[in-house]
């Protein structure tokens, strides 16, 4: 008996070395998103460029995109819209949730909204626009909704409306093979489900 | 030429670790004195060769040689030449040098310092060390070769030393650090030699204690000054975030100062034997852990090197080696030792084995915290972090009797104490103790049922009962004058850094409730007033710094009409890093800290500031101060200067020993 109790520094050492072999191969800055298989919330917010269009979750329900949240005070968000326009040519849909930083007014800070939308067009001008369309999220319901810890993150959702995937930091030709291999497996099966509804719609109108 | 100088001077290095991980313990084995005896050359040798690569390396960084890719990643042409040279250590290949090389000062002082040590002993002791090293230079030379060239096409600017680095806290924190860090080895070094050996008597402990509390005084200076640092230049006025890699110091320094309290009682009463064992090896084990977490990229943490899964593989692999090998070892052989030593409840054999468990459940307490993502990461349960309020809650826990206990444990004696001779000194120091704490407070209209009440309280009686302990001591040792010339330099040492943690324990407790802070917006000429102190923002203008730009801010403090002092805030820009870097104005005094942050320029002109009144805050770091010099006062004892042996004897003595084992 107190002979194996000398052992125990070792086995719990081996333990330890067990999770640190293990965590050896997992990058610490990503994680889970609690969101993921859930559908996204439901929120209802101006679109930026034309703010008397209000878009809800359901307007954007049927397809499958990208939901990335950016802003022009973010560098890496800014680095990135190379790389997101390419995408979008390549036929992907990327859904822009443009973050506004918190505005102090003791700073004598203010919400300038033409201001900022002739920013962005000048900025997706020059850097390119992967953006179908861009939400803008003034008081960050919808990020705070999403979790989202920084700019820019991007959500993959599904056809219907549920979020698939959670990628923190910057997309790029690196990390975008892992990410891409998600959009086409959920793309497919949009694309399965569609055609299954197509048959049964051919079933019932068959006489 | 210099570099590949360097390259070679490493390879040398490496050659001799190897030879000092192997011949002293053939010798060990075979009875070769010679084999023994060549260990103190091999160490010095291995200790000038590390030496030289490291020279090398910052001859390179002195000289913007570019060709270098550690070189290119790491400096600038435009840095200053102090930070040229620092900058040597900054990267992770640089500082993994920075590590050998102390780790082979470490063996050659242990090879230098221990004539007094049985050759055998020593023997094993290097051939420890020089494992160790083939280890660390092993890696640097392969994993991670900080003299790598970028020949034929290299860079004709470097991209900077990351700006975080260029402060004079890091040219001496990484140093000290890894002092300490690697200091641990030598404790370790000395455990693992007498499981070989399988002889656990005092005399392990006495030669073991000096080393060990060397190795504590420079993790504690280490990390005061990273503390000190972190305040200075990280711009929000904290002092200890409870970082990976901070927290990857703090668990070696826990553990060391377990066992140095520990070895003192293997010392004195020949007890805790398998126990003290344990802790030498846990406080490298932890160094070496902390090592790993830095440089494997396992978590997140502002300190981290660039990760690479292959180096820390590599690192755990020598991890499993070295800690996995040495508690094997431990459970083969201490089964077999038993205690002799008797002692009774109230003693303080039981005092101290009391701060033992305190301060290892802070370890693991830091441990879990730190890890404990980790697990539940590679568990499966997702991922979550652990902030402050975990570990500050459990530590207030934890000080509360630790600190009790600490203010008890120098006036009991060894074996058994009687309670009755104790009351009326400490009941006289308990009063004491809240007559200042409360009326201190009172005094300066803080008095409140908070923490800040708490900790003074529990400062003072750790403090009064440190000072009434010495001056019973002294008042047995044939009165006041004399008995204080008759105290041992250790018993100095110890009571130091009791008060040392006392003074640190006041500053905590003090700083965290008392602080008060301000984000304001402020034009040239405004005025804004924090705990009685107005702070009127008189100029800012561009800065030109030789690789920085910037802003730079002059403030003047007055309180109750009179000038207090003027303040000199910077916010630098890096350009070739494209980094923000905020340099604090301080002005420090015992009672408080006056601290002024410049943020960013707002439409105006006008520019936000974030102004902060800190009470005690010096105190944090001046207790770590005091319990460093406690270390050093301790270390300066006599009877830790032992006339060494001549080698003959020593010779003399192996032989026979082995004579007499081959006769047995």
């Amino acid at each position: 008996m107190r002979k194996s109790l000398f052992f125990i520094p070792f086995v719990l050492f081996i333990a330890l070395a067990a999770f640190l072999f293990s965590g050896l191969f997992s990058d610490p800055r990503q994680h889970g998103s609690a969101l993921v298989s859930k559908p996204l919330p439901a929120f209802l917010l101006p679109d930026l460029m034309a703010p008397q269009r209000m878009l809800s979750a359901d307007d954007l329900k049927g397809k499958v995109y990208l939901l990335n949240v950016w802003g022009l005070w973010c560098p890496t968000c800014n680095a990135e819209l190379g790389f997101l326009t390419e995408l979008r040519q390549q036929g992907i849909e990327i859904v822009g949730l443009y973050y506004v930083q918190p505005q102090d007014s003791a700073f004598g800070e203010t919400f300038d909204l033409a201001a900022l939308q002739k920013d962005v067009a000048k900025k997706l001008a020059e850097q390119g626009n992967p953006y179908q369309l861009n939400i803008l999220d003034e008081k960050r319901s919808l990020i705070f909704d999403l979790g989202v810890t920084g700019a820019p993150e991007t959500f993959l959702i599904d056809a219907q409306g549920q979020i698939r995937a959670h990628h923190v930091g910057d997309i790029n030709p690196q990390n975008w093979p892992a990410l891409a291999a998600q959009y086409q497996a959920v793309l497919q099966e949009a694309q399965a489900a569609a055609a299954l509804t197509q048959q049964s719609i051919g079933a019932t109108n068959a006489p | 030429m210099i570099p590949e100088i360097g390259q070679l001077s490493l390879i040398f290095a490496f050659a001799l670790s190897c030879l000092l991980a192997l011949v002293p313990m053939y010798g060990s084995y075979s009875g070769s004195v010679r084999a023994l005896l060549l260990a103190k050359p091999l160490a010095i040798g291995l200790f000038l060769f590390s030496g030289t690569a490291m020279a090398c390396l910052m001859y390179a960084f002195y000289h913007s040689d570019f060709t270098v890719i550690n070189v290119a990643s790491n400096s600038s042409s435009m840095l200053p030449w102090y930070f040229q040279l620092t900058a040597s250590f900054g990267s992770h290949e640089g500082s993994m040098l920075l590590w050998v090389t102390i780790l082979a000062l470490w063996t050659a002082l242990v090879a230098l310092f221990s004539n007094s040590l049985p050759l055998l002993m020593q023997g094993r002791i290097l051939g420890v060390m020089g494992f160790i090293c083939v280890g660390f230079i092993a890696f640097s030379l392969f994993m991670s070769n900080p003299f790598e060239r970028s020949l034929p096409f290299f860079p004709v600017e470097g991209r900077d030393l990351n700006p975080l680095l260029q402060d004079f806290g890091m040219i001496v924190h990484p140093p000290l650090l890894y002092v300490g860090y690697v200091g641990f080895a030598v404790s370790f070094a000395f455990a693992i030699a007498a499981l070989i050996g399988g002889k656990f008597d005092s005399t392990w402990a006495r030669w073991a204690r000096p080393w060990t509390l060397a190795a504590w005084l420079f993790l504690t200076l280490g990390i005061m000054l990273g503390s000190w640092w972190a305040y200075n230049e990280l711009g929000w006025g904290g002092w200890w975030f409870w970082d990976p890699v901070e927290n990857a110091s703090f668990m070696p320094w826990l553990v060391g100062t377990a066992l140095l309290h520990s070895l003192a009682v293997t010392e004195k009463r020949g007890t805790f034997k398998s126990w003290t064992v344990l802790l030498a090896i846990a406080a490298f084990s932890l160094s070496l852990m902390g090592a790993f977490l830095v440089r494997s990229g396992v978590l997140v943490s502002v300190h981290s090197f660039a990760s690479d899964p292959s180096r820390g593989l590599y690192l755990l692999a020598f991890l499993l080696l070295v800690v996995g090998g040495s508690l094997f070892l431990y459970a083969l052989r201490m089964n077999a030792v038993r205690s002799q030593a008797r002692y009774q409840l109230f003693s303080r054999e039981v005092l101290l084995w009391g701060n033992n468990v305190f301060l290892l459940t802070a370890t693991l307490v830091v441990f879990l915290g730190t890890l404990y993502p980790l697990f539940h990461k590679e568990l499966g349960l997702g991922s979550i972090s652990i902030g402050e309020p975990f570990f500050n809650q459990l530590f207030y826990y934890l000080v509360i009797p630790f600190s009790l206990l600490l203010g008890l444990g120098p006036w009991v004696r060894w074996k058994q104490q009687q309670l009755p001779p104790l009351l009326k000194p400490l009941t006289l120091v308990a009063l004491l103790a809240l007559t200042l704490a409360i009326g201190y407070l009172a005094a300066t209209q803080s008095l409140a049922a908070n923490l800040a009440l708490l900790g003074c309280l529990l400062g003072a009686w750790v403090g009064m009962s440190a000072i009434g302990e010495v001056y019973q001591r002294a008042q047995q040792l044939g009165g006041f004058s004399l008995g204080f010339t008759r105290l041992q330099a250790s018993h100095w040492g110890m009571t130091l850094a009791h008060i040392g943690f006392a003074v640190l324990v006041v500053g905590v407790a003090m700083t965290k409730t008392l602080s008060v802070e301000k984000d304001v917006r402020m034009k040239i000429g405004d005025t804004v007033e924090l705990n009685g102190y107005h702070f009127t923002l008189t100029d800012v203008y561009a800065l030109n710094g030789p690789n920085y730009g910037g802003q730079a801010a002059e403030l003047e403090v007055f309180s109750n009409g009179e000038k207090v002092t003027h303040l000199h805030a910077e916010k630098r820009f890096y350009p070739l890093q494209k980094t923000v870097m905020t340099e604090a104005a301080v002005h420090a005094r015992l009672s408080r800290d006056l601290y002024v942050a410049l943020g960013e320029e707002l439409s105006g002109p006008s520019w936000a500031m974030r102004v902060y009144v800190k009470p005690f805050v010096r105190w944090i770091w001046l207790g770590g101060v005091l319990m460093a010099l406690g270390a050093l006062l301790a270390l300066l004892d006599k009877r830790y200067r032992r006339a060494p042996a001549h080698v003959d004897v020593k010779v003399r003595e192996t032989t026979a020993a082995f004579n007499g084992a081959e006769h047995a």
